[in-house]
This record gives C-alpha cells, sequence and structure tokens, in this order.
C-alpha cells in the first residue's frame, strides 16, 4: 500500500481514558474498598457504546503512527448501539482520503471479531466527509465485498496491521 | 635418538594422540632434542610423495605447538622458520606448514629478521583464494601474532605489508577471519603510514559494511552480529582519512537499507562522525541532515527515530565543539545548527499536527549538544512558542503548544551540567510562567500546562521563592475550582507537582495547600446518600495522602486528622441521624487509613520522625478506642471491624520503628493491660477513662467491643524486638488462655486473628524456649480440638487455622519442630469434615503473610519457604497419585497441592512440573470455583518460563484447550474470575504452543470463543475479545 500519501501532516488531539458512570456511582461507603466482584448480584452489563468505542479506539491508522482515536476519525458519540444494532460513523482527516475503505474495513474486521454474532453492524462515513461517501458507504456495507476485500492476501495483511494495536484500548503500551 | 625414529614411524602409520605426547615428554626431559625430531623426520619431509610430505610436516608443527617454548631457542627457530617458509610453496604442505609458522610466531624467540622473513614469504607464496576458511584463519593468525610481538618488524616493511595484506585480506568471508582481520586493520589504520593505501583500506573495511551477518544456529564459534559490528566498527573509526568516502556509503545505506542497516548505519556515523573531523561534517552536514530529517520525519520506528537524533546530535556536537570558545553571541551560530533550527520552527508554526513532535524532539535533542548550539536553539525556539501561544489567532492549539513548551523545558533542565549555576532557561522564565498561568485556567490546555510546570519546577536554580508561593497558590486555586466536577484527570499532575515542590520547600505547601484541603474537610460525616460529597473528601484525603509525607506536613496532618477523627467518633452534639453510624465509622475510617497509608510511605521511604509518633498518635487511638469501648453509646466505633483495623495498622506501623528500649515500656504496660485490665500508661487523650476502670477482654462478660479491642494490642506487641517481648515458659500461661479464648468465645474473626497473630509473633522470636507449650499443643490440643469429631465444626476449623498461625511461627525460622506440625495435618486428610480445611491449611503456612516479617523483628531464614516445600511437595504428590486411598483423600491431596502452589514461588516446584501437570489438570475438575482459578493462575505463572516447561504444555494442548473452554461459558460456569482466567490462559496458550499442535483446535476455539463473546459480563467480554485476537 506504499506510494501516495494522502495527508502527510494531520492534527492529533489528545487523549483520556474513558470513565464509566455507572463504575463511579457502585462506589461503596468505605474508601479503598473494591466492590465486590459479586458473580450473580448485580445484573448483565450490556454491551454499550463506549465497550465498542474501546474495541476501535486503538486501531492503527494506515498512514501514520498514530490511533484512530488520536486522529478523531473515531469517537465514543460516533457510535451508536441500538438492540442488536450498531451503527458506527468515522471521519477521515481529509475529505479526498484514499485510506477511507482500509480504515472502515479495519473496523469491520475487528468488530466482526469482537462481537457476538447476533449483532448487525453498519460502517458509515460521516455525512459530507468525504468526497466519494455514498461509493465508500457501499463498499463497507456490502457483504460479498468485504468478503471478497478479506480474500485478498495483501489487503488482509494491511487489515491485520493496522489492527496489530488494537488491544491497547486507549492505554498506551 | 632411535626412540625419536620409532615414534615418528609409528606416528606415521598410526596418527595417534600417544606419540605426539610421547615425544613431547621426552623433549621437556631433554632426552630427544627438536633437531633430532627434524632428521628423525628426514625422509618423509623432503619425501616425493605427497601424502608422506605432508604427514611429515604436519607431525612437526604438531610436536612444535605442543613443545615448551624454552625449549626452542633463537637458532632453532631461525631453522624452523626457514625451513617452514620453504614449505610454503608447496600446495601440499602448505596447511601443516601455516600451523607451524602460527605456533613459531607466538614464540618470544622468534626475532624481527624471522617476522620479516616470515610475512614476506606468506606475501609471496599464500594465494587466499585457493585456501579453506580454517585455513585463511591460521594465516590472520600469523599476522596477528606477528603484529602483537613484532610490530616493529612490520612497520620497518612499510607500505609494502600494508599493501601485501591488503591482497591477503580482500574478499574473506569468513566470520571467525574477520574479527581478526578487522582487529589488524585496525592496527595498521592507526599506526601505520598508509598514505598510499587508503583507498584500498577503505574497500576492504567498508564493503563489510554494514555488518548483515546472521550467526548459523550452533555456530561453533559464537559469533555474534554484535561482535562484528563492534570489530568493524573499530576500524571505521580508525582513521579520518576514511571521511570522504564514507559518507556516500552512509547516505546510500540510509535510503535503501532494511531497519537494522539503518539502525546500524546511523551508530556508526554518529562515532564517526567525531573521528573524521569538523571539516568533513560541515561540509557534507546538509546532505547528512537530508538524510537523517527523513528518519526523524517519518520515522520507520520509534528505535530508528532515537538513533537517528543521537547521530543528528553527533553531528552538530562535531561541527560545534571546535569552535565553541569562539562563539560569543546567538549571531555566530551558522549553518547546520541554525538551519535546523530553522528548519524546526518554521514545522511548528502548526502544533497542532503531526509533524510537530519530531520537530521539537530535534530542537530538545539539539539542546543536549553544545552550550552554544543549545543556547541558541533555546532563544530561537522558546520566544517563538511563546509569541504563539498569545496569538489570539492559535487560541484552539494552546495545547498542543504548551506540551511543546514542556519538552522543550524538560531539555533545558536535561542539558543543565551538574555543576553550572547559569540557568538556559532563566531568560524567559517570566514570559513561560506567564503563559502557564493562562494555560492553567483553561480547562482543554490544564494538563499540558500541568506538565509544563513540572518541567519548570525540577529545574534547579530556576524559580524564587516568591515564584513558588505564586505557583502553588495557582495550583491550588485549580485544585479548589474544580471540586465538583473532577472531570479532567488533572488532580495527579496537580499533586504531582505539589509533591516536588514540598520535597524543597514545604513551607508553601504547608502555608497554603493544607490550609485549603483541610478546610475541604467536613467535620461530620458525609450522609449515606451524599456520593458527591464523600467523592470530594476521599479526593482531598488522597491529596493529602500523596502530599503529606515530608515530615513537617507529616506533623500538621496527624494533628488535623486525629482532631478531626474525635469529633466524628464522639461528637459534641448528636446527629439525628445517630441510629445510622455506618457513614461516620467509613469517615472516621477514611481519616485513619489516610494516615495509615502516608505512614506506610514514610516507613518505605525510612523516615526517622516515624519513631516519634508512639508518644504522639499512639496512646491518643488507644485512648479513643479504650473510652469508647467502656461506654456502650460510644462502642460503635470499636465494634466497626474496618475501624479497628486502621488504627492497628497505624499502631503497627509505628512500633516497628521504634528502638527496643523505648518498645520494653510500651509492650510491658500492653501485657498489664492484657494480664490485669490495668489501664494506666497506655492511653492517654482528650476523654478522661475513668481511674479506676478496668479492661478484662478475656472474661466471659466482655462485650465484642472490648473484644475487638485485642487487635490494636496484638497490633503493639507482633513488632516487638525479641528483647522487649515476654518469653515462655513463664508466658505459657497467657498464650495457652489465649488460644483456648480464640477459639472458644471470640465472635469476630478479627479477635481470633488478633490472638493468632500474637502467638505466632511470641513463637517465633522465642521458639527455643517455646518447648513445652509446642509439645502440649501437639499432645493435647490437637487430640482435643481438631482430631475431635465431637467438636462443633467451627470450632474445629478455627482450631485449624490457629495450627496454621503456630506452624507459620516455625516455618519461618526453619524450626525442626515444624514436620511435627504438617504431619498431624497429613493424619486429618482422610476425615470427611476437615480435611479440605486441613489441605489448604498446607498452603496457608507456607504462604506470605504481614505479620511475620523482618521489620517486625520476626526470625527469619533464607530459602524457608524452599526448605519447606522440598519437605511436603513430594509427599502430596505421591499422595495424590495413590490410588489405593480414599477418593476424598486423594482429593484432599489435590486440594493440598494446589494451594501450596498457588503460595510459593515458581522456582520451588518447577523442577516437579512433569509430574504436578497431571494432576493440575484432575484439580481442574474440583467443584471449588477458587481452586479451579488457582489452578489456571499457577498455569500462567508457569507460561512465562522456558522450552522444556512449553513441551510439556504441548503435550497436554488439547485437553488443556477443552478444560479452558468449557471453564470459559458462562452457562457451565458462573466464576466470573475463573471464567476470565480461562480466557486469559487460553490466550497464552498459542504464544507458547507451536502452531501445529494447536491448529486442530483453532476451528472449534474460534467458534466457542464467539458465544463468550457475548457474555454478560463487560471483563469477560473484554479478555474473550482479547484472546479470540489472539487465535
Amino acid at each position: 500500500m506504499a506510494g501516495e500519501i494522502f495527508n502527510p501532516n494531520p492534527t492529533i488531539f489528545s487523549t483520556k481514558p474513558t470513565v464509566r458512570k455507572s463504575d463511579l456511582e457502585k462506589q461503596s461507603l468505605w474508601i479503598n474498598e473494591k466492590v465486590v466482584q459479586d458473580d450473580n448480584a448485580d445484573g448483565p452489563d450490556p454491551i454499550d457504546q463506549d465497550e465498542i468505542f474501546d474495541l476501535i479506539r486503538s486501531i492503527d491508522d494506515p498512514e501514520h503512527p498514530n490511533t484512530l482515536e488520536e486522529l478523531r476519525v473515531v469517537s465514543a458519540p460516533q457510535v451508536n448501539v441500538n438492540g442488536n444494532h450498531v451503527l458506527v460513523e468515522f471521519t477521515p482527516t481529509i475529505p479526498h482520503c484514499g485510506m477511507s475503505t482500509l480504515i472502515g474495513l479495519s473496523i469491520r474486521v475487528r468488530l466482526l471479531r469482537s462481537l457476538p454474532d447476533r449483532y448487525k453492524v453498519d460502517i458509515l462515513l460521516e455525512p459530507g466527509s468525504h468526497q466519494s461517501e455514498h461509493a465508500v458507504n457501499k463498499q463497507l456495507n456490502d457483504k460479498e465485498r468485504v468478503a471478497a476485500a478479506l480474500e485478498n492476501p495483501a489487503l488482509l495483511e494491511s487489515v491485520e496491521q493496522c489492527l496489530s494495536g488494537a488491544g491497547r484500548r486507549g492505554h498506551s503500551e | 635418538m632411535a626412540s625419536a625414529e620409532r615414534l615418528v614411524a609409528t606416528w606415521m602409520a598410526s596418527a595417534r594422540d600417544e606419540e605426539i605426547e610421547e615425544v613431547i615428554t621426552e623433549i621437556s626431559n631433554d632426552r630427544i632434542t627438536l633437531l633430532g625430531i627434524v632428521k628423525a623426520l628426514g625422509e618423509y619431509l623432503t619425501s616425493e610423495e605427497d601424502e608422506l610430505r605432508t604427514k611429515g610436516v604436519d607431525f612437526l608443527s604438531l610436536v612444535l605447538s605442543r613443545c615448551p617454548a624454552n625449549k626452542l631457542n633463537r637458532q632453532s627457530v631461525r631453522v624452523l622458520a626457514t625451513f617452514y617458509c620453504g614449505k610454503l610453496d608447496d600446495t601440499e604442505t602448505i596447511i601443516p606448514a601455516l600451523k607451524g609458522l602460527n605456533t613459531l610466531t607466538t614464540l618470544p624467540a622468534c626475532s624481527p629478521t624471522e617476522a620479516t622473513s616470515i610475512i614476506q614469504a606468506v606475501f609471496s607464496h599464500v594465494r587466499m583464494r585457493a585456501l579453506i576458511h580454517s585455513v585463511r584463519f591460521q594465516v590472520f593468525s600469523i599476522i596477528d601474532n606477528l603484529m602483537a610481538r613484532n610490530r616493529d618488524a612490520l612497520k620497518a616493511l612499510g607500505k609494502a605489508f600494508v599493501a601485501g595484506y591488503i591482497s591477503l585480506a580482500e574478499g574473506e568471508k569468513d566470520p571467525r577471519n574477520l574479527l581478526v582481520a578487522f582487529a589488524i586493520a585496525r592496527v595498521i589504520l592507526i599506526e601505520f603510514d598508509i598514505s598510499d593505501h587508503v583507498e584500498s583500506l577503505f574497500n576492504i573495511t567498508y564493503c563489510y559494511f554494514p555488518i548483515t551477518f546472521r550467526p548459523p544456529p550452533n555456530d561453533p564459534y559464537g559469533i555474534t552480529t554484535e561482535d562484528l559490528q563492534k570489530a568493524l566498527r573499530g576500524c571505521l573509526t580508525a582513521t579520518p582519512s576514511f571521511g570522504p568516502m564514507a559518507v556516500p556509503v552512509w547516505l546510500e545505506k540510509l535510503t535503501a537499507g532494511s531497519v537494522t542497516t539503518k539502525r546500524d548505519t546511523l551508530q556508526t556515523m554518529a562515532l564517526c562522525l567525531p573521528i573524521y573531523g569538523s571539516a568533513l561534517a560541515r561540509v557534507s552536514a546538509r546532505k547528512l541532515w537530508n538524510s537523517l530529517k527523513l528518519e526523524i520525519f517519518q520515522p520507520t520506528d520509534p528505535l530508528t527515530e532515537e538513533e537517528a537524533l543521537k547521530t543528528t546530535q553527533a553531528l552538530v556536537e562535531t561541527i560545534y565543539t571546535q569552535e565553541e570558545d569562539a562563539i560569543e553571541s546567538d549571531d555566530d551560530v551558522q549553518g547546520l545548527a541554525r538551519d535546523v533550527c530553522e528548519e524546526c520552527i518554521h514545522i511548528l508554526r502548526e502544533p497542532e499536527k503531526n509533524q510537530a513532535r519530531p520537530a521539537i524532539k530535534v530542537l530538545c535533542a539539539l539542546m543536549a549538544t553544545t552550550p552554544s548550539v543549545s543556547r541558541f536553539t533555546l532563544s530561537q525556539a522558546a520566544p517563538y512558542l511563546v509569541k504563539l501561544f498569545l496569538n489570539p489567532d492559535e487560541v484552539s492549539n494552546r495545547a498542543p503548544i504548551l506540551l511543546l513548551l514542556a519538552d522543550l523545558t524538560n531539555a533545558a533542565r536535561d542539558s543543565m551540567p551538574e555543576e553550572m549555576t547559569l540557568v538556559p532557561m532563566m531568560p524567559y522564565k517570566d514570559e513561560i510562567l506567564g503563559v502557564f498561568s493562562v494555560g492553567l485556567k483553561a480547562i482543554s490546555s490544564r494538563i499540558p500546562a500541568l506538565s509544563l510546570l513540572r518541567g519548570l519546577v525540577t529545574t534547579k536554580n530556576l524559580l524564587t521563592d516568591q515564584e513558588l508561593e505564586f505557583i502553588v497558590h495557582s495550583v491550588d486555586e485549580v485544585f479548589q475550582s474544580q471540586e465538583t466536577e473532577n472531570n479532567d484527570f488533572s488532580d495527579s499532575a496537580i499533586l504531582e507537582v505539589l509533591t516536588t515542590i514540598s520535597m524543597t520547600s514545604p513551607r508553601h505547601i504547608l502555608e497554603q495547600t493544607l490550609p485549603m484541603l483541610f478546610s475541604s474537610l467536613p467535620d461530620q460525616a458525609p450522609y449515606r446518600d451524599a456520593a458527591n460529597e464523600r467523592m470530594a473528601c476521599w479526593r482531598t484525603l488522597l491529596a493529602l495522602k500523596t502530599l503529606c509525607v515530608h515530615p513537617e506536613l507529616f506533623e500538621t496532618l496527624v494533628i488535623r486528622l486525629t482532631t478531626k477523627v474525635d469529633l466524628i467518633c464522639l461528637p459534641v452534639t448528636k446527629r439525628d441521624t445517630a441510629e445510622d453510624t455506618e457513614p461516620e465509622a467509613a469517615y472516621a475510617h477514611a481519616l485513619l487509613k489516610t494516615i495509615a497509608d502516608t505512614l506506610s510511605a514514610k516507613v518505605e521511604a525510612g523516615h526517622a520522625d516515624v519513631a516519634k509518633y508512639i508518644d504522639r498518635l499512639v496512646p491518643g487511638l488507644y485512648n479513643l478506642f479504650i473510652f469508647s469501648a467502656l461506654q456502650p453509646e460510644h462502642s460503635w466505633i470499636v465494634i466497626e471491624h474496618r475501624l479497628v483495623r486502621a488504627a492497628a495498622e497505624i499502631i503497627t506501623l509505628v512500633t516497628q520503628c521504634v528502638p527496643a528500649q523505648r518498645q520494653a515500656n510500651f509492650v510491658a504496660a500492653i501485657f498489664k493491660v492484657l494480664s490485669s485490665g490495668e489501664l494506666q500508661g497506655i492511653a492517654e487523650g482528650l476523654q478522661k477513662i475513668p481511674s479506676n476502670s478496668q479492661m478484662l477482654l478475656f472474661n466471659e462478660s466482655a462485650s465484642t467491643a472490648q473484644k475487638n479491642l485485642l487487635a490494636l494490642f496484638s497490633a503493639g506487641v507482633v513488632t516487638a524486638h525479641k528483647e522487649v517481648l515476654p518469653s515462655p515458659p513463664a508466658l505459657d500461661d497467657f498464650i495457652n488462655q489465649l488460644l483456648i479464648w480464640s477459639i472458644t468465645r471470640t465472635d469476630h474473626y478479627l479477635q481470633r486473628e488478633s490472638a493468632w497473630h500474637l502467638i505466632s509473633s511470641v513463637v517465633n522470636k522465642h521458639a527455643e524456649t517455646a518447648t513445652a507449650f509446642l509439645e502440649d499443643k501437639l499432645d493435647t490440643f490437637w487430640p482435643r480440638y481438631i482430631a475431635n469429631a465431637e467438636v462443633i465444626l467451627d470450632q474445629r476449623h478455627q482450631a485449624i487455622q490457629a495450627w496454621v498461625w503456630i506452624s507459620k511461627a516455625l516455618v519461618v525460622r526453619k524450626d525442626a519442630t515444624l514436620t511435627r506440625f504438617t504431619d498431624r495435618l497429613f493424619e486429618v486428610f482422610d476425615d470427611d469434615e476437615i480435611s479440605w480445611d486441613a489441605a489448604k491449611a498446607l498452603g496457608q503456612i507456607a504462604s506470605a503473610d504481614q505479620i511475620l516479617i523482618k521489620r517486625h523483628h520476626a526470625v527469619i531464614k533464607i530459602l524457608h519457604a524452599q526448605k519447606f516445600v522440598n519437605g511436603i511437595l513430594p509427599r502430596i504428590i505421591s499422595g495424590a497419585q495413590d490410588s489405593s486411598k480414599l477418593p476424598h483423600e486423594q482429593t484432599a491431596y489435590l486440594v493440598a497441592l494446589t494451594s501450596l502452589i498457588k503460595a510459593i514461588p515458581k522456582a520451588a516446584y518447577a523442577h516437579e512440573m512433569s509430574s504436578l501437570m497431571p494432576l493440575f489438570l484432575r484439580g481442574l475438575d474440583l467443584p471449588d470455583f477458587d481452586i479451579r482459578a488457582d489452578v489456571i493462575d499457577t498455569f500462567l505463572a508457569a507460561a512465562e518460563c522456558d522450552a522444556s516447561e512449553r513441551s510439556l504444555v504441548s503435550e497436554h494442548a488439547s485437553t488443556l484447550v477443552t478444560y479452558m473452554l468449557k471453564n470459559s461459558m458462562v452457562d457451565e460456569m458462573p466464576s466470573v474470575r475463573v471464567r476470565t482466567a480461562a480466557l486469559q490462559y487460553l490466550g497464552v496458550l498459542p504464544k507458547i504452543v507451536r502452531y501445529d499442535v494447536l491448529h486442530p483446535s483453532k476451528s472449534t476455539v474460534l467458534r466457542d470463543l464467539a458465544k463468550v463473546l457475548d457474555d454478560p459480563k463487560r471483563s469477560v467480554r473484554k479478555e474473550a475479545v482479547d484472546t479470540r485476537t489472539v487465535w
């Protein structure tokens, strides 16, 4: 995938860890006392926006040594969970970015591997953020074309490369 | 003579080592001379038959190589040298001849004349290309030997030698030979006249650059890439005359090479540049910088980037070091440094962009070079960034600008030499402080502003006292203002800055920060539902805990917080919700815990002021709790075990630092309370304890509150020095009574534990006089309270715990009585009711605790855990394997095994791993979830180790995969801990087991993990995602 660099000097944003509101509210009266992990006492934690954002925030950008979060390609408010339906929107750093499909594909693969199969995932470009928005959206949400793309070893390797750091979940290590 | 001939003849036929040995012995005893050997060899040496000639010369060389040096005089060396040189032009004898020469050149008797003739013969007869690498090695060794012993003779040959050597060394490929060749080349380059041969020498050295050699597996010589690199660099850095030719090579390697080539090139450049001199560096600066820039601004990886920065530094240093004295003002800095600075500052015009990071890195790197360049860089960068910050158009970019300034400040700090009093940052201090105080006010730029500040306060001699006061003031304001919505994570940064300041000038913290913090702590506990208020308190306490480690600050902390605790525990006016005392207790606990945590940090740091709190803090605590225990309406304080525990922790931390002398009174006072209930001399405080009151903890009528007090007393005793602690047998009655009390009359775990800690500490420190007590336990206590089915179960369990603590006291001092205590535990493995407890007890005995430690003056011998494990592990293993035992007894052994393994360091059982593995797998079937989790944790620990155990894991891989999958399903395994651990281990497996072993399971694992991705718990899902990614 070498060759033209679409945006040689993108803006880097600072990142900070997400704090789950529900975690704060669980605090006990006692200082330093860990909330005991009672196996069945509190109900299941549903998969939410933050959790899905956690999965994709540390995917590496194909062009730069930065994560998608640092480049504000993805952000928590751009993730929407509704029942078994997940909608992820992402914003390329510049409107003519040729890497958009690869970024979208990386997000797609990451979620494919990390979410239970009961979810339907839609990955869309943030409206108005890209010149060929419609074409990219179509490509990313077409099952056949995604499958075909993943049969291409070179493409799969670039995707794997982007995903190699995805397990960091916003922490630097 | 006859014997020489006979030996030669025999060897010719047999080629055995024995004959050579014999010849050497004969020579050493002067029965044969070397000349005699040559004579005896006569016909072979000149034989027409090729093979015989080879053998003849070979024999001579072999003898020579083992011959004692003193048997060879100058004369014989000369003869031999001439002889060997004559043999060099014969293809059949050249190999042994070189061997002989190799030996000759190491001899002290080898004179310059011989050296010259040898080297000339080698040059004229040896054709390197025709020889195999081991023979070439002989040639290099010969030259190396001559270089070491007869260098002057070689020098006298002058250019002829250099030319001769170049033609010999050209085209060498063997790594072992190259190591020698590089060493020789370095000497030539440094000491010889190379003026006519620079280019040839350059060719025979730089052609190897950069080293791409990878040692083959099982390399017999063990030569590494690093060895070659180092030797080659020795050559490359040997002479400045390589410079002009080297630069193009570098540039080429940098553009074309792989990552390792690049890194090697960069490192070599950094080493060579200073040698090649400033003139060359100046001329090629532009070209070099253009290449380096690529590596910095579009780095392949962070390591290469770092190397490129270092090389840039070397380049700049080479150029400017020489003219350092001539540079008086910044205008004098011309050339590369100026260009680079301007270039980087140009990039910094867009501070929020990606490229600003490397640009600031380059500037920081420049600041670590010569003082003048450093000064120049700072004078360019600092005012520029400040101006940029104040530019109204750049308001949105203030955060990144502050970060860049922070980097610059740190670099300025680090570039300061130790003794220098002139602080480089000084001229820009005011402006930067201004920038900081603006940046601090906006939430978006707060954290960057704080990291800038951190750089400023860690710079020595930069800030004045007044400025520090101002800084503390503004930081305090920020801390206070965000009290309600601390959502920007700046607390830890603020505290870090304040802590740094507190090290050098605690006064500002004491006068400004602490009053603010204390005033924000309420005098009454926050109500149960006031979560925000509680969070605010905790935040304040965390701040106090972090800041008040300094002795002066800690003193204030103790006074203020203990007053507050008194107020909360014994309020003047009762609160209307007095029935619900938990919020009060929790608040008091938080306050005490803050003191305890700070103390603990101080003890870690070895502060001397801890000991004095035996008079200032401890009596007050005793007073508060004893007073409350005597008054039913206040006794909730003492009933709340967490509160008591926090107080006990403080007492332990203080008393362990008190010298033995002072401890003596203190411990005596405690024992007086325990034995007679008299309270004098222990407590002292605001609330007056009636002088006639008694505290008989062990009476049947004692309340829970009173019994809980034992924790506080025990906390003061377990830290006692041996000599101040009363000893058995005088103490026998007391500890016996205490032991029985602990299992019969206590009503909370806290009381029992305190009793056992006390007993254990006494037994540990006085084991030699405690024989009667221990015998009594083995003979009376065991049959009566543990091995007695008539005792109620609870008491038996507790008695086993007491047993554990007595055993622990013995384990750590490697006491011989111990085995009898553990034997008893094994005896009850067949007792259904308590076998699991007894089994787990074995692990508990081995586990580390916080009571019997060096700081508490316990008697501890090294490797006690290993000794204990070696003693019982074989017995447990054979017990678990012994199928003649009843199933539940075998299970008990398994339980013992898992609990023991969990408690001990891995090294203690690693050698038994092969027999343990099947047992662990059986352990995974046990119904107890904690045990299963422990087993998996053990697997996880074992996974971080060497190959032998990995193969063991491979053997069981498919079984392990099945077990782990089963334990990760929410339907089959309700425990989150087990599910998490199982998934973690499943994720480790592919890293330690070869792919082909796991391949058959892959599809199953992926399919099953897809189900686990839907686990109800978030933490489990997280592990599942990670594990599935690994597979």
